[in-house]
């Protein structure tokens, strides 16, 4: 951000030092800390508007089809005994004493959740990959490095989210994205993540199964998380939104004719 | 009559022209708001439909069932797992997808895997082979003393009744 200050805004800086105490309104902005560069900014507001005029910009509803859902085996839920108070919304009925969940409403829940992802990676933001299924614990993790996101598939320590700032330093960044490949931790309580996020006004998207709290997560997908097959899906899914996304914002920079991607402007501070 | 066997054999040479027309046609309006079509339109409309039906048989039947007209409930009724029954004592093939030294893991297409004790002298089921296996139980749960909910064990149990030979189909064959 720095250097387009530099490179763009240098004559409009000195305008602004000008013209703000002739002005009724003194608004205290250091000029050397946000240079406005009103032409560098208009291009950015429409990078970053431009998504949100139309429901689904990023056509995530393409991704995934309910046969995809259904042979990935998404539908199976726990037996009658394990299940949640909370998840009979979202389940189809029960078969022999098994939960089949709804795939209509798991289309639907799907698609937002995704579409919520691609704003996010196209926005820039942080997005984390949390599950403790030891069984999937390496998928999630190259999941994240393919889509160049992080995860953490470890212990949680308690503070992790809640205590940054002591544990990691001062001014350290949180995500701006959680998702859940399984709310549960291994001893079938709720992952604590979920609630630590919501203190920390962290949006999430998790896969809740029949036997899950959906109530905290952000964008809860009703779905399976123990087939291995199912848990493929959704890291596919996940992978393909978030590369599609930061693709098109770079497509978007190169159309609006921003400066070519230089290495620090890797990460946008832009939100 | 007579304007029926007209339209009907002038019908090839007028494709060109007509399917010009109908494109046409759907650029210009946005939706039929003509009334009821008659005469010539009527006739093309049905030749059409009727074309585009015998194309459509013609070129696979397994494509259009499994298309995207089925719903969620029609999957789901169709599909080997309902069309089962009761797990107890089902006879599936399933796939032995890890061997830890005597323990074979195998999927057979329900949320679960199990796990059954290598027997005695089968040492050529690998990675991959198929088995048959007589299921128990698809997912293992128990309610206990003084729990609010069922404890699972995330696995379901089955019996190996030994390799699949390649030539007996016949049997229940779980999605995979």
């Amino acid at each position: 951000m720095a250097v387009r200050a530099l490179t763009r805004g240098f004559r409009y800086s000195r305008a602004a030092t000008v013209a703000s105490p002739c002005g009724g309104h003194h608004y205290v902005t250091a000029p050397s800390v946000k240079p406005p560069q009103p032409q560098a900014d208009d291009v950015t507001e429409k990078i970053l508007n431009q998504p949100l005029e139309k429901p689904d910009f990023f056509r995530v509803a393409e991704l995934f089809s309910l046969k995809d859902l259904f042979d990935a085996r998404v539908h199976l839920g726990h037996k009658k005994g394990c299940r949640h108070r909370l998840m009979e919304p979202y389940l189809y009925g029960c078969r022999l004493d098994h939960d089949i969940i709804d795939l209509d409403q798991t289309m639907e829940h799907l698609q937002l959740a995704l579409n919520f992802t691609a704003h996010i990676a196209y926005r820039g933001g942080i997005i984390l990959f949390v599950s403790r299924r030891r069984q999937f614990g390496h998928l999630v993790e190259t999941t994240a490095k393919d889509c160049g996101e992080y995860a953490h598939t470890r212990y949680w320590q308690g503070g992790l989210l809640t205590n940054a700032n002591i544990q990691y330093g001062p001014g350290v960044r949180l995500p701006d994205l959680i998702i859940f490949l399984s709310t549960l931790n291994n001893v079938f309580q709720q992952h604590v993540g979920i609630r630590d996020a919501a203190k920390m006004n962290i949006p999430t998207v998790g896969v809740v199964d029949s036997n899950c709290n959906p109530s905290l997560v952000t964008y809860p997908v009703p779905g399976n998380d123990d087939t291995p097959a199912a848990v493929e899906l959704y890291c596919r899914l996940f992978k393909m939104t978030i590369n599609r996304a930061k693709d098109r914002r770079k497509q978007m920079e190169l159309l609006h004719g921003l400066s070519a991607p230089t290495s620090q402007t890797s990460r946008y501070a832009l939100k | 009559m007579a304007g029926l066997c007209r339209v009907v054999s002038g019908l090839q040479y007028r494709v060109r022209l007509s399917s010009r027309f109908l494109r046409s046609s759907f650029s210009s309006d946005s939706g039929p708001a003509e009334g009821p079509v008659s005469g010539f339109a009527a006739a093309f409309d049905q030749q059409e439909v009727l074309r585009r039906e015998t194309q459509s048989s013609a070129a696979g039947p397994k494509a259009s069932s499994s298309g995207p007209e089925l719903s969620f409930a029609a999957l789901l009724r169709r599909s080997p797992l309902i069309q089962m029954g009761p797990a107890k004592d089902a006879v599936v093939v399933g796939r032995v997808f890890r061997v830890v030294r005597d323990d074979l893991y195998i999927d057979f297409g329900g949320k679960f895997h199990c796990v059954c004790q290598r027997p005695a002298g089968a040492d050529g089921l690998q990675p991959g082979s198929r088995v048959r296996l007589r299921l128990q139980d698809m997912e293992l749960t128990a309610r206990f003393l003084g729990a609010s909910t069922d404890t699972t064990l995330l696995e379901a149990q089955a019996v190996l009744l030994g390799p699949k030979e390649a030539g007996s189909g016949g049997e229940h064959h779980q999605n995979d």
